[in-house]
C-alpha cells in the first residue's frame, strides 16, 4: 500500500510546514519531496483539507477561549445560548490548570485594555443625510457609515458589538477568533470573523451584502431554540424581512454595485426608476416623488454622484422627456405629455 | 501562492473523489487496492492536465479511471475478466454514481464540522486549538503538556481523516469504524505514554 505511506508522508510535511520552525533547508527538502506527481497529488489533497478546517473559525465565533463545542452541539456554544452551561468537556481531556490561568490572565489583560475606550453604553456615531464617514475601531476594524445612519459601538472581552440603529454601514472586520464581531440590526444578528460585509436597515427589513469571508445571520429575537442560523458567503446578498431570510448569490460586480455608495456613487443597471428614486432620497433632504405610476417601472442605468440629485433629475428630463417640477424641496416627476 | 494547476485539481477533481471511490469500490474486487488505484488515477489526471487542461474534468477523471482499470485487467491478470465481468461494466454511467458538485460554502462548512466531529477527542481538541484558537503547535503542546511531536502526530492524523470525510471517499459506516479504531489505538498509545 504505497499510496498510504505517501499520504502519511504528505501529512507529516504539511504539519511540519505549519510548525513555525521551517528553514530554507526544510523548504529545499520539501521541494524535492514534492517533485514526483504521486507526492504532489497527495499533498494537494491534504493541503486542501487543511485549508478547509479554517472554516471552523466561523463556527468558533462566540466560543470562549479554551472552550471546545462538543460534537453535534455547535448551536449550543455560549454564543447561541448564553444561559446554557457548557461546562462538561470531553471526558478525560480537561485542560490542566495552567491553561485556565493563562486564559484568565489573558482576559484580565483584555479587560484592562478595553477599559480605556469602553463606555458603559458604547460610543455612538452618526452621519447626516448625504454624508458618509469612516469610523476606525479600537480593535483594528473599520466601519464606513452611509448616509443618515447611526451606530453604537461596544467592545468587550467577549464580543465586538455594533448596534446598527439606523441606515447602512460597511464593515471591514479585523481578525480575532476569540471575539466575534456582531452587528445587531433590530432583532437580527450578523456575526463575522475576519470578513467584509455591509448591513442595511430600512422599512423593508435588513439587507446584508458579503464581499469577503463568511458571516452568520441569526434571525429572530434570541429565542434560538430551533432556528438554524444562515451562513452567508462572499458574493451573496441576504434580505431579511419578517420571518424569512432570502439569500441570493450574485456575481462580483453586482455585489460591488450594492456597495458603490462607499465611493460616493450610486450605480444602477436596469434598475426600476422607483428604486433609483428611493435610493436617491436617502442621500438628500429634498424629496423626489413619482407622480405618474407608469414611470415607476422605467428601467434606468448609469453612475451618479449620490449627493447630486439635480444632475440625476436633469438626466431624466433629457433622456426620458420626464417633466420635473420643483416646489418646496419636492421634485415631482411626470411622464411626457403625448 | 498556489499553482493554477493545483487549484484546478482541487476544485475539479478532488470534488469528485466520493463518486470516484464509489465507482472503484463497485467495480474492483479487491478493496484494499482502491486507495492505490485512486492515487494512480490522480497521478495520471494531474500529469495529463499539466500538458493540457481537459474541458470536462469529471468525465476526464472517469475516463482515466476506466482506462487504468482496463489496463490493469489486461496486463496484470490479477483479476480474471470474469471476476470483474465484461469490460463494458467499466462504462457505468458516471451519473449513476451519484453526481457530486463542489458544495456551496454553507454546506461545506457543515461538512467540515461533521468531519471534525468524527475525530477522536484528542485529535479534535488539538485541531481546534491550532485552527480556531490559532495557537502555535508549540503553544498547543505546552497547554496540553505534551511534546510537540505528539501535537504534530494528532494534526497529521486529523488532516488525513478530515480529507477522507470531506472528499467523501469514506462511507459513513467506514468512517465511523476508522474513527473508532483511531480512538482505540490512541487510547492504547496513551496508556503506554502515561
Amino acid at each position: 500500500m504505497d499510496s498510504i505511506r505517501i499520504e502519511q508522508a504528505a501529512a507529516d510535511w504539511l504539519i511540519r510546514r505549519d510548525s513555525g520552525t521551517w528553514s530554507a533547508a526544510d523548504q529545499a527538502a520539501f521541494d524535492e519531496w514534492l517533485e514526483p506527481t504521486a507526492h504532489r497529488v497527495a499533498y494537494i489533497r491534504l493541503a486542501a483539507a487543511w485549508r478547509e478546517t479554517q472554516r471552523l473559525q466561523a463556527l468558533g465565533a462566540g466560543t470562549a477561549p479554551g472552550e471546545l463545542p462538543r460534537p453535534n452541539e455547535w448551536r449550543l456554544t455560549p454564543f447561541f445560548s448564553p444561559r446554557r452551561q457548557i461546562g462538561s468537556r470531553a471526558a478525560g481531556f480537561r485542560p490542566p490548570p495552567v491553561r485556565l490561568a493563562l486564559v484568565a490572565s489573558l482576559l484580565i489583560a483584555i479587560l484592562l485594555g478595553s477599559a480605556w475606550f469602553l463606555l458603559p453604553r458604547g460610543d455612538s456615531y452618526h452621519t447626516a443625510v448625504g454624508g458618509t464617514q469612516g469610523v476606525p475601531m479600537a480593535d483594528g476594524s473599520k466601519v464606513t457609515l452611509n448616509t443618515d445612519s447611526r451606530i453604537r459601538v461596544q467592545l468587550t472581552a467577549r464580543e465586538r458589538r455594533v448596534q446598527l440603529e439606523q441606515g447602512e454601514a460597511f464593515f471591514e472586520v479585523a481578525k480575532d477568533a476569540t471575539r466575534p464581531f456582531v452587528v445587531a440590526a433590530g432583532t437580527e444578528r450578523v456575526v463575522a470573523v475576519g470578513t467584509q460585509f455591509s448591513v442595511r436597515r430600512d422599512e423593508r427589513g435588513v439587507r446584508v451584502v458579503v464581499t469577503e469571508g463568511t458571516v452568520r445571520i441569526e434571525h429572530g429575537d434570541g429565542a434560538m431554540t430551533e432556528a438554524t442560523p444562515a451562513m452567508i458567503e462572499a458574493g451573496s446578498i441576504a434580505r431579511i424581512a419578517g420571518e424569512g431570510v432570502l439569500i441570493q448569490e450574485k456575481p462580483r460586480d453586482e455585489v460591488e454595485r450594492y456597495l458603490s455608495w462607499r465611493t460616493g456613487y450610486l450605480v444602477f443597471r436596469e434598475t426600476p426608476l422607483a428604486d433609483a428614486v428611493a435610493e436617491f432620497n436617502r442621500y438628500t433632504t429634498q424629496r423626489i416623488v413619482i407622480e405618474d405610476a407608469q414611470l415607476a417601472g422605467v428601467r434606468i442605468g448609469g453612475n451618479f454622484k449620490s449627493t447630486n440629485v439635480d444632475a440625476f433629475v436633469r438626466l431624466l428630463e433629457e433622456g426620458f422627456q420626464i417633466t420635473a417640477t420643483r416646489t418646496d424641496g419636492v421634485i415631482a416627476l411626470r411622464a411626457p405629455r403625448q | 501562492m498556489q499553482a493554477p494547476l493545483d487549484t484546478w485539481f482541487e476544485r475539479e477533481i478532488l470534488a469528485h473523489e466520493g463518486a470516484l471511490v464509489r465507482y472503484l469500490t463497485r467495480i474492483w474486487p479487491n478493496r484494499d487496492e482502491v486507495h492505490d488505484l485512486r492515487q494512480e488515477i490522480y497521478i495520471r489526471v494531474y500529469e495529463a492536465a499539466a500538458k493540457s487542461r481537459p474541458h470536462a474534468a469529471k468525465s476526464f477523471l472517469f475516463t482515466t479511471a476506466r482506462n487504468l482499470l482496463a489496463d490493469r485487467i489486461r496486463r496484470e491478470r490479477i483479476v480474471s475478466i470474469e471476476a470483474v465481468g465484461d469490460l463494458e461494466v467499466l462504462d457505468v454511467l458516471i451519473d449513476e454514481v451519484s453526481p457530486e458538485r463542489w458544495l456551496g460554502a454553507r454546506q461545506e462548512l457543515k461538512r467540515v464540522a461533521q468531519a471534525f466531529d468524527r475525530l477522536s477527542p484528542k485529535c479534535r481538541r488539538v485541531l481546534w486549538m491550532r485552527r480556531v484558537e490559532q495557537l502555535t503547535q508549540k503553544e498547543v503542546a505546552s497547554v496540553l503538556r505534551v511534546n510537540e511531536k505528539t501535537v504534530e502526530k494528532h494534526l497529521a492524523k486529523g488532516v488525513r481523516l478530515i480529507a477522507d470525510y470531506l472528499f467523501g471517499s469514506k462511507s459513513t459506516s467506514e468512517a465511523t469504524k476508522t474513527a473508532a479504531g483511531e480512538a482505540q489505538s490512541e487510547r492504547e498509545r496513551g496508556q503506554h505514554q502515561d
